[in-house]
């Protein structure tokens, strides 16, 4: 499998950025810090100008109030250190802002996790699987921070049981890679780790840019994303969906499917005839291969077919997975597409 | 004195009914109730000593002067989790299984349950639309979010849609005063088609909301809280009421129409009262915790295998028998690691094996009796 070499990938490149993502976040820091750091959390006390400097590291002052991705009000009441994740996405984030340590229940679901995340979270207990959260266990390992996901992946019936047994509930659904950056930064603020939140989604910025400077000025082919095949129906990138947005800075012209159920018809994507296709479902199933591609009745006219770019891509769950390593994800999904662009 | 007449009436059903044996049944039920209430209040996917279980609820429930030396966290798992979901089960198996109890006699059909007539379709057609519409239409995600007075949007319209549809079939299977049985089940059958219909197509469309839809359909606990107990208790209670109250009209009915109407029943309109008594129950239950099967159809069958077909003595051991299998049941979906399994999928599991058991052993009984 190619997937830990990919990780090894992930964890060089961060450290080969460290030095200027330090000092663009010094500049980001003197740029927007102070307004949004004053005024939601200090009162009167204490003048603009003193958090402004770039000299002083942004801290939350707690009792803080943030607005989720879901629109909620959500108060925290001190510096959260027993936290509870509902989703693998927000399991990472909080890895990844140095707060691994703080978690005290996760996801059952454990697949394609980097190492240390997955080491932290093998020996905690499991609070959902795939129906309801298990409230019990959730109220036995005391948080004082849930992180729900929004849009029933979390179901809201849980969301909405958890903050009248009065939880903090912060629901997080990023559905663009800017979205992404900012769940991260209030990931950041609700866990007093604004630093680590700024580095990390720094980090992302830069690589995000480098990506659109490799494929800015190739073509763009028609790009068709097979996230699974289920009893016939073709399920791809919705209409304008996050996977969608992906494929398009990632240099590719995305072929979608409906926007509420992902699906689309045999008949629309031979008359869409994509010029390059992406197995996103060969990631949990090996024999999803080019020629099982061609061996498919009505695929084998299809232009991605014949000139031979049928891609299986193992980095499935990087790109599909709302975390940090999203960026990961963009550019296997960029190479995949612009093979040339990345020598 | 009632009770003679009562006799006089039993004297006319296989098995008679005395005091005593009332007692040995209805008692031995609801103590075997209490038990298994206070194993399933007792065990959980989290881990609460019995003796602090016992204090939690002897301070929260009667008020005693115990210390609190238990983790707040306990306290909210046995009386915010535990024990509301512990009395939904009661309450949904009780109310299932007594209409099931009043349908199986009203329309003189084996196969009846308490969905038959369409509720379980109208009220799951109520349910998906509560849960699918905020996503296939974000305009209405505002009124999902928030709830109506404490109580979802998806258990009122599941509700509504319960009830509504059973007086819609009742409607439609009217002809010339009177309702037909056989009409009534073929229209809701077919009603029941229309509305599956409608379901699918919104679960095809809902993207998101399949997995809460799906679990809705097979039958949930998971959701029990005070707020919905609260909702449903009151119109459970009416109900219960209600039914035990016209146990003697029930016998009557099982005679058939013309019989009961020589022996003074108004047939008509008791079969509309029934209808809408034991619809009430069924939508009360299916509103907070979806549609769980076999509980109605299997508890009635067995009770009158055990003790006889007299309703005045059915239907209150079919509460309690209900009431004490969906208890169990709850406890075995709800033990699965990782949050549970639907209750639906256990009472299936559990409730057709046996309800092909009770069939065998109910044909080799009825063959002896006849040798």
């Amino acid at each position: 499998m190619s997937e830990p070499s990919c990780e090894r990938e992930g964890i060089t490149m961060s450290t080969r950025l460290r030095a200027p993502v330090f000092i663009l976040l010094l500049l980001l820091l003197a740029a927007c810090r102070p307004d949004a750091g004053s005024s939601a959390s200090v009162p009167a006390s204490g003048s603009p100008e003193a958090t402004a400097s770039p000299s002083e590291q942004p801290v939350t002052n707690y009792p803080v109030s943030l607005t989720d991705a879901a629109g909620r009000e959500v108060v925290i009441e001190a510096e959260p250190m027993r936290i509870v994740s509902l989703a693998p996405s927000n399991t990472e984030i909080v890895c990844a802002l140095a707060a691994c340590d703080r978690l005290v229940g996760v996801p059952e679901y454990q697949v394609g996790y980097p190492a240390d995340v997955a080491a932290t979270v093998e020996d905690l207990p499991v609070v959902v699987s795939f129906g309801p959260v298990d409230r019990e266990v959730i109220v036995a390992s005391e948080p004082d921070l849930i992180l729900a996901a929004g849009n029933e992946l979390t179901r809201s019936t849980d969301i909405e049981a958890l903050t009248d047994l009065g939880y903090a509930v912060l629901v997080l659904y990023p559905e663009s890679l800017a979205e992404v950056s900012a769940d991260i930064e209030l990931v950041g603020e609700a866990l007093n780790a604004q630093v680590e939140a700024a580095t990390v989604t720094a980090g992302m910025a830069e690589r995000v840019t480098a990506i659109e400077e490799a494929v800015a000025d190739a073509d763009r082919p028609r790009t068709f994303y097979e996230v699974s095949i289920f009893e016939g129906t073709i399920y791809t990138a919705g209409e304008d969906s996050f996977l969608a947005s992906l494929i398009d800075v990632g240099g590719g012209d995305p072929i979608t499917g409906d926007a509420v159920t992902t699906a689309i018809t045999l008949e629309d994507l031979v008359l869409a005839d994509p010029e390059v296709i992406l197995l996103g479902d060969a990631a949990y199933d090996p024999t999803l291969t080019a020629d099982a591609v061609a061996a498919r009745q009505g695929w084998d006219e299809m232009t991605a077919v014949v000139d031979g770019r049928v891609i299986p891509l193992p980095e499935d769950i990087l790109i599909t997975r709302p975390g940090p390593r999203i960026v990961d994800g963009l550019e296997a999904l960029a190479r995949a597409i612009h093979p040339e662009a990345f020598d | 004195m009632r009770a003679a007449v009562a006799t006089g009436e039993a004297a006319r059903l296989p098995i008679g009914i005395t005091l005593t044996r009332t007692v040995v049944v209805l008692g031995g039920a609801g103590l075997a109730l209490a038990a298994l209430v206070v194993v399933a209040v007792t065990v959980g996917s989290a881990q609460v000593s019995i003796g602090d279980t016992a204090a939690i609820l002897g301070r929260r429930l009667l008020a005693l002067p115990i210390a609190e030396t238990w983790a707040p966290s306990a306290e909210k798992i046995i009386f915010d989790i535990r024990l509301p979901r512990v009395l939904t089960a009661m309450l949904v198996g009780g109310g299932l299984a007594v209409a099931g109890t009043v349908f199986q006699a009203l329309l003189r059909n084996p196969l009846a349950d308490p969905y038959v007539i369409g509720t379980a379709a109208g009220a799951s057609f109520g349910a998906a639309i509560g849960i699918a519409a905020p996503l296939v239409l974000p305009a209405l995600a505002i009124g999902a979010g928030s709830s109506l007075l404490g109580l979802g949007v998806v258990q009122v319209l599941a509700f509504v849609g319960g009830i509504g549809t059973v007086l819609l079939v009742y409607a439609v299977a009217r002809g010339g005063g009177r309702v037909q049985m056989v009409t009534l089940l073929l229209t809701g059958y077919a009603v029941s088609a229309v509305l599956a219909a409608l379901v699918a197509l919104l679960m095809f469309v809902s993207g998101r909301a399949l997995g809460a839809i799906f679990g809705w359909l097979m039958g949930s606990l998971a959701n029990a809280g005070w707020v919905p107990l609260a909702f449903a208790t009151p119109l459970m209670v009416v109900s219960f009421v209600g039914l035990l109250a016209r146990w003697r009209r029930l016998n009557l009915l099982l005679l058939g129409d013309a019989q009961a109407a020589s022996l003074g029943v108004h047939v008509e309109r008791e079969k509309l009262r029934l209808t809408v008594l034991a619809t009430l129950a069924t939508s009360a239950a299916v509103a907070i915790s979806g549609t769980i099967g076999f509980v109605g159809l299997v508890v009635p069958h067995l009770l009158r295998l055990a003790i006889g077909p007299d309703h005045r003595l059915l239907l209150p051991a079919s509460m309690l028998a209900g009431a004490g299998l969906l208890v169990l049941a709850d406890l075995g979906a709800r033990l699965v690691p990782g949050g549970g399994i639907p209750v639906g999928v256990v009472t299936a599991l559990i409730g057709a094996p046996f309800f092909i058991w009770l069939l065998r052993r109910s044909r080799l009984l009825r063959a002896e009796l006849a040798a």
